[in-house]
This record gives C-alpha cells, sequence and structure tokens, in this order.
C-alpha cells in the first residue's frame, strides 16, 4: 500500500459516553423500553427494601406459619411466619445483583479472551477456544455443582458458577466477530501506522464488536439467573436466611400444595425477569446486528 | 406487540392463583388405635405380599454392614429387618421378650437370659448360647459407640444349652434397653471364627428377612428368611426399600400409591398429607431430640466463658422453636429424653428462668455483648435450619448475631469432630433417645464418651450424676438424680438439649394395615414389621 491513511476520526471520552447514551435509548423498542422499565422497577424495589424496609425484615418471624395472602401479608407467609414480601425483595435483589456482577466478570472477561483471539487467530485464538470447548463440555449445572463442591456452597459459589457457565459462549462469539473485524480495511491502516497492538485492540476492535458483548450480555444475565436459581433450588447457591429467587422457589415446592402462594410469587418474578432480558436482548439484536434474524417471537 | 399478552397472562394466571388460595391447613394430629400404638394391623388379614418403603437416607458406616459399630438409627432400621436382639421394647418401652424367652436377676448385677430354641440363622444353623457368648463379647472387645451403652460387663457366660449369664461390675438399670439395640444383635459367631461369612459385607441374621439386593444410596430388597422362628406369622414376604431424598417425591408416592409406607422428616407431612384419600399419616413421638453444642474448649472465644454460654442457652425458648420450626409437633427436652418416663420436667431448667433484661446483663458483666457467632449445621436435615433461624431471631433479642453455616454431612463432621479444639462456636444435630432416660445422657459423660472432647469439658461431678442415673432402680430417688443432671447439663451450657425430634410416617390404607407404635426409642421406624399386614395379600 501507498499513500497516506486519513487520520482516524478522534472523540473525547465524554463524546463518546453521550454518544453511547443516546444510542442506547433509541435502540430499544417500545416492547423492550417496557421491559426495561420492569427490570429498573424491580430494582427499585429491592434497593428501597434494603435502605428504608420496604415490606419490612425479611428474617423477622411476624405471623403464622403458612399464612394465606391477606392484607397483613399480601404474598402470605413462609414456614417459619416470615412476610413473603420482604423475602421476595431481597430474592430479587440477592439474585439480580449476584447475576449482574457476575455478567460483569464474564464480559470482561469474554471481551479480554475473545478480542485476543480474533485478532491475533493461530495459536492464540486455538488455545483460548479450546479451554472454552472444555468449559463447554460439561453441562451447565454439573459445572455450577462442581464449583459449589470445590468452594462450599455461597454467594462465592454461584458468582464463580455463573462465570465459568457464561464465559465459554461470549468468548466465542466475542472472537468470531473480532475476527471478522481484524479483517478489515481500517485495522490494517492502523496496524500500518504504527498504532500499538493494546490501542488497535481497544480503540478499533473493541468499539466494533461493543454490540455483540451488549446482546450477548442480555443473554448471559438470563443465563446467570437461571444458573443462581438452579444452585440456590439444590442448595449450593445462597444460603439460608439469606433469600434468592432460586432458594424461594425450592422452599415453595414443599408446600406447592397446601400453599402455592410461596412457589407462585417467586416463579413468576423469575419468568418476568427473564422475559424482560430476552426482549431487551432481541430489541439490542435488532439494531444492533440486523442481519441476524429474531430468536424471539 | 405480539409478546404483551404472554406477560399479562402470565401476571393473570399468577394472581389468580395467589388470590384464589384458601388457607388449607388443617390438622391430622394423630390418635392412637390402641394405647401406644398409631396404628394396629388387622390380623384378620392374611400373611404374605410385598411391601414397598420409601425412606429418606440410606445406611453408611464406616465398617460396612457390622451390626455392632453400627452408629445411626437408620441402619439399625435396616439392620433389624436381618438381625434379632436378646431383648426388644414394647410400645412403653417396658423390655420385652426377642431371642430371649425370659431372664432372671438374682442380684442387681446379673442377669440370666434363658433363649428360645427355635431361633435359626437364615443359613439353616441353629442359634446357641455360644453365639449369644459370642455377640456379646465381641461387642464388647469392639470398643465402639454402642458397646459403652451396655455398661461394666465382668463376664458373659453360657450357663446351660440354653442359657446365657451375664454379670455386671456394677448395677445398670439400662442394661437391658442397651440389650434391646441392633448393635447388640446375635450375629453367627462360628461362620465369623471359621471365616465363611464376612460380616460388614454380608447380613446374615435370626431375623425375618434376609438381603437380596442392595445399591448404595439407591434400594434395598429384602426377601423372606425361611428359617424364620415367626416365619408362620410374618406379614410381608418381601421388602422393597427405595432411598428418595426429596420430600417431595414421598409425599407424592403415598399421594399416588407408589409407595406403601414412607417416612417424613418434614413435619408439614402431616398438613401435606392430610386429605389425600386412602392414605393415613401418623406423627410418631420420638425419644430423639435435637441438641446444640456451644463450644467451650477455645480458650480464644467468649464461649469459653460458662456465663456467657449459660447466657445463650437461657435466651433460647424451647417452645417456640418447637411452635415455629417444627410445627409445635416436637417437645421441649432435658437430658432425659421428655418422652420416656421419669425424664426431668424441661420447664424446670436453670436457663429457662433468666428474663431477657437478665440475660443481655449477664452477658454485658462477662463483656460479650454484641457477640458475632456461627452456628454450624448440615443441610440433608432439614429441621436443623428451620430451628437455627428461630434460634437466629431470639439470640439476636440478646444482642448475640448469629450466621448460619450449612454443610454438608461430610464437611459438618470433619468441622467438629477432626480437631480438638473443634473449629466451631456453636452446632446443630440431633441424638437418638433410646428407651431408657439414662441412657442418652452417656454421651454427656467424658469418661465415657470422648468423641465430645473437642467441644465440651470432661466435668467429673456430671460423670458422676450420670453414672448414678444409670445405676439407681427407677423410682423417686432416681428422678431426682435425673432432675439434678438435667440442671448440671443445662448450666454447664455445652451440648444443649433442645426438643424432641417427631417423625412422620405416612402409609396406604388400600395396600397396607401397619402397626406403628405411639414413641420410639431408637429410630426403628419399621419396628414391628413383621406384624405388618398387605391388604391384598393372598
Amino acid at each position: 500500500m501507498t499513500g497516506t491513511v486519513a487520520p482516524i476520526p478522534r472523540a473525547t471520552a465524554a463524546q463518546a459516553a453521550r454518544r453511547g447514551l443516546r444510542r442506547a435509548a433509541t435502540t430499544l423498542d417500545p416492547l423492550a423500553t417496557v421491559a426495561a422499565c420492569v427490570l429498573l422497577a424491580m430494582f427499585a424495589a429491592t434497593i428501597l427494601a434494603r435502605l428504608v424496609g420496604l415490606g419490612g425484615s425479611p428474617t423477622e418471624i411476624v405471623g403464622t406459619r403458612l399464612a394465606a395472602p391477606s392484607l397483613a401479608f399480601p404474598l402470605g407467609t413462609d414456614s417459619l411466619g416470615r412476610s413473603l414480601v420482604p423475602r421476595l425483595l431481597e430474592g430479587i435483589g440477592t439474585t439480580l445483583l449476584l447475576s449482574v456482577i457476575a455478567v460483569a466478570i464474564t464480559a470482561v472477561l469474554a471481551s479480554t479472551a475473545g478480542i485476543v483471539a480474533g485478532y491475533r487467530g493461530g495459536r492464540v485464538n486455538g488455545t483460548i477456544m479450546r479451554v472454552g470447548d472444555m468449559l463447554y463440555a460439561f453441562p451447565s449445572i454439573i459445572l455450577a455443582i462442581l464449583v459449589a463442591a470445590v468452594v462450599g456452597p455461597g454467594q462465592v459459589a454461584a458468582l464463580a458458577s455463573i462465570v465459568l457457565v457464561t464465559v465459554p459462549l461470549m468468548t466465542r462469539l466475542v472472537a468470531v466477530s473480532s475476527r471478522a473485524v481484524a479483517d478489515r480495511d481500517f485495522v490494517a491502516a492502523a496496524v500500518i501506522s504504527g498504532v500499538s497492538t493494546p490501542r488497535i485492540l481497544v480503540r478499533h476492535i473493541l468499539r466494533n464488536v461493543a454490540g455483540t458483548i451488549a446482546v450477548q450480555g442480555t443473554y448471559a444475565l438470563s443465563i446467570a439467573i437461571l444458573v443462581e436459581g438452579g444452585l440456590s433450588f439444590l442448595g449450593y447457591g445462597v444460603q439460608l436466611p439469606g433469600s434468592s429467587l432460586g432458594l424461594l422457589i425450592k422452599e415453595g415446592t414443599t408446600y406447592m400444595v397446601k400453599a402455592p402462594w410461596l412457589i407462585v410469587a417467586p416463579g413468576v418474578v423469575l419468568v418476568i425477569a427473564i422475559l424482560c432480558i430476552n426482549v431487551i436482548g432481541d430489541s439490542l439484536r435488532d439494531r444492533l446486528e440486523p442481519r441476524e434474524t429474531r430468536s424471539l417471537v | 406487540m405480539k409478546r404483551t399478552p404472554l406477560a399479562i397472562g402470565l401476571l393473570a394466571t399468577a394472581l389468580v392463583l395467589t388470590a384464589c388460595t384458601a388457607p388449607t391447613t388443617e390438622s391430622t394430629a394423630a390418635t392412637e388405635e390402641q394405647p401406644g400404638y398409631l396404628a394396629v394391623a388387622d390380623p384378620s388379614l392374611a400373611t404374605g405380599g410385598d411391601l414397598s418403603v420409601q425412606l429418606d437416607y440410606d445406611s453408611v458406616e464406616a465398617n460396612g454392614l457390622d451390626p455392632q459399630t453400627a452408629t445411626t438409627a437408620r441402619s439399625w432400621t435396616l439392620m433389624g429387618l436381618v438381625y434379632d436382639t436378646l431383648v426388644t421394647v414394647g410400645p412403653d418401652f417396658s423390655i420385652e421378650p426377642g431371642l430371649a424367652t425370659s431372664w432372671d436377676t438374682p442380684s442387681d448385677t446379673e442377669y440370666v437370659f434363658t433363649l428360645r430354641d427355635d431361633a435359626v440363622f437364615s443359613n439353616g444353623r441353629p442359634m446357641t448360647a455360644d453365639d449369644v457368648v459370642g455377640s456379646l463379647q465381641r461387642l464388647l472387645d469392639s470398643k465402639s459407640d454402642w458397646s459403652l451403652q451396655l455398661g461394666q460387663v465382668s463376664s458373659v457366660q453360657a450357663t446351660g444349652g440354653n442359657e446365657v449369664t451375664v454379670t455386671l461390675a456394677a448395677p445398670y438399670t439400662s442394661f437391658l434397653g442397651a440389650l434391646a439395640n441392633t448393635p447388640a444383635a446375635i450375629l453367627p459367631m462360628t461362620e465369623i471364627a471359621d471365616g465363611s461369612v464376612d460380616i460388614t459385607t454380608t447380613m446374615l441374621g435370626t431375623g425375618p428377612y434376609v438381603v437380596q439386593d442392595h445399591v448404595q444410596d439407591q434400594s434395598w430388597t429384602f426377601g423372606p428368611n425361611e428359617h424364620y422362628y415367626g416365619a408362620a406369622t410374618r406379614g410381608p414376604e418381601s421388602v422393597a426399600v427405595d432411598i428418595v431424598t426429596e420430600e417431595n417425591t414421598r409425599l407424592a408416592a403415598i399421594r399416588d400409591g407408589s409407595a406403601d409406607y414412607a417416612f417424613f422428616n418434614n413435619v408439614d407431612a402431616l398438613d401435606l398429607l392430610g386429605g389425600t384419600e386412602n392414605a393415613r399419616v401418623v406423627n410418631q413421638q420420638n425419644t430423639d431430640f435435637y441438641y446444640l453444642i456451644i463450644n467451650s474448649q477455645n480458650p480464644d472465644s467468649p464461649l469459653a466463658d460458662q456465663k456467657v454460654r449459660f447466657a445463650i442457652n437461657s435466651a433460647l425458648d424451647r417452645q417456640e422453636i418447637s411452635d415455629i420450626a417444627l410445627a409445635g409437633q416436637a417437645l421441649p427436652t432435658g437430658v432425659t429424653p421428655a418422652t420416656l418416663p421419669g425424664a426431668c420436667p424441661a420447664a424446670d431448667l436453670p436457663s429457662e428462668k433468666p428474663t431477657t433484661d437478665e440475660i443481655k446483663q449477664a452477658l454485658a458483666d462477662a463483656g460479650a455483648e454484641d457477640l458475632d457467632l456461627t452456628i454450624t449445621l448440615y443441610n440433608t436435615e432439614p429441621a436443623l435450619a428451620q430451628i437455627a433461624q428461630v434460634m437466629q431471631q431470639e439470640l439476636a433479642a440478646v444482642g448475640v448475631n448469629l450466621t448460619i453455616e450449612n454443610l454438608d454431612i461430610g464437611s459438618f463432621v470433619d468441622k467438629i469432630y477432626s480437631s480438638s479444639p473443634s473449629d466451631i462456636d456453636l452446632a446443630l444435630s440431633w441424638y437418638a433417645g433410646y428407651g431408657d432416660a439414662a441412657m442418652v445422657s452417656k454421651w454427656w459423660n467424658g469418661d465415657v464418651s470422648t468423641f465430645t472432647a473437642g467441644f465440651k469439658a470432661n466435668d467429673p461431678a456430671q460423670n458422676a450424676l450420670q453414672v448414678a442415673a444409670g445405676s439407681e432402680p427407677a423410682g423417686a430417688e432416681r428422678d431426682a438424680t435425673m432432675v439434678e443432671l438435667c440442671a448440671s447439663v443445662d448450666e454447664s451450657s455445652e451440648l444443649v438439649p433442645l426438643v424432641t425430634r417427631p417423625g412422620v410416617i405416612g402409609y396406604r390404607t388400600d395396600s397396607l394395615s401397619p402397626t406403628i407404635n405411639t414413641n420410639e426409642g431408637y429410630g426403628s421406624v419399621l419396628r414391628d414389621i413383621v406384624d405388618y399386614r398387605m391388604i391384598d395379600a393372598g
């Protein structure tokens, strides 16, 4: 190649952030906006519960055991006479917070590994992909139980399990997208111009695969909620007297016949949360990856 | 916009389900069909048939299938289908004949047993007095946990063709109660001696059944012992025991009839099975009880101070623990199980007296305000987590912050017993209460139960009280000693009895007519199985 290369337009961090926000605001369709509002409402309710005690104490025994929904206890009481409302609010918070933190960690790990694999190709790509294949080889819940057995039941186990379950898929997809971007001319131009590799990875590759990461992040979030729920259901996740959606569903299964409110409320919330996240993910994908077909509806 | 109706539909369904569900809790408090029995099998029904049983966990013992070293009630239940003991216990915990048809006590240290002459091992060899002598001697030599329950035995001798005499070094009231449990079973000593039977892998007894198949943690299949002396009146011909850990699956099995008989750990099973057609559910009281370990042996812990431990003990409300964690089906107890004759009244324990303010003051005086403690439990006994959460509330009221650590059983045992001092603050578990009020208290005697040394001091005064309770004959004097022993255990607050451990049994009335005693001492949920009758047998 000869001649001069046009300078790559630069933007300040503030400008980039503003552009990102604008893009995000205009990316969601109306249904996804409703879904986002529902999720935000869940977050707000759980934050209020923790800050100002909305719904009461999640551990205090306040009524008779297994009382049906009433004005005093809108979702009934559990097998120890605790109101289900604060238990549910705490459970939503625990599940969502754990899942969001885990997916954030997944996003960082998978983005780093995927971008490096996609950009470098060859042995680096092969090594990273094989590590991912090894993790893939385990069914997700078995992998999660294995992690819980090593680090012990609890939130750390749930967090580590979610990361290990969600990292391989996101790494692979980011690597594929990065490979496509790395083959583009503007990347070649940057290389020829002497731009450092870290800068190319961040400024050119990462920016152009951000859509993939965002879309996969939402799907990873729904998987994370399910993994947390499954782990807690099996007794390896959140421990008593803590609360999570999976733990509440586990408690509810015992009393499914006599006290169905114990399983219906956390079950419905779990379904709604995952539905909302998937709707948002679909909407993001429609906008950011229009060549793909929709997976929902 | 196709997705909106779906979400609305889900929400509406949930709300309708939630709102329309009326309170359905109903009491199914069990009533006795006969004094001492929650259910009595119909003797007019034919013998034979196949019994299907579902239990929550399997027998797991370090020494395999050797009954003498078995330490868990589940092992005693399952091994008890194959092995017989010299004596057994009745519904009121009186001693009844087993392989011994009668016994004399020429002195308070001498027991002369007359043996059945028709007891035959399942390999066809008749049981002899030498088998009895050899079995008891082997048990004593084993130094197993149960050998400690036999007391100080001076000699075991065959004093006739069908007669065995046991001489004790000192009077021991609980001796016959100790002989009534599976670890004191009579083994085929000739075969063990000549090596033709490995008792750790093969079960060979004089009991009603033989093992046909066993898959660990999955199932047992028992067939009839053709040589059983009571074969003519034995109820079910075969017994299939499935190990089903999930409580809901066992509930479903009773509902749909895929099991004839099932045991439940969750007292709410009484309610959950209430109203099920062709099924009955009963609450069997046990002498078993839950206890709290308060580790006194870590010198760096505030729990090394007796005043702090006693304050924590005093902050616990046993009745509330029963009402909330166990649906009111358990009984507050001291170290002598509340369901046994001669037990000390739990309401009179010293820890029942201090008020909340006095407890707070005691903690403050000991410099132990705002304590942060961890309570360790294991996850295969769901009631422990329920009890721990109630305790968490009760202790919070006196400024003690309790963190719950719920482990698998292996990690739990390792944490408590593998180091000295134990690596715990508090822990929850349960003991079988056996058939005499003084028997379980042996685990409080540091001279005998060295396995508690990691979390409990060896207290000579308490040991002396325990020995006295075990040796004094039943009566007012022994009852007074029991009260004193209960108070001593309660005040030291190291191993604190809480409430009894109720068990729930469900069975199909359209397929089974069982005999179930009201109060069980050795965790044997299939105690009277030879009396059971299958409805469609014959």
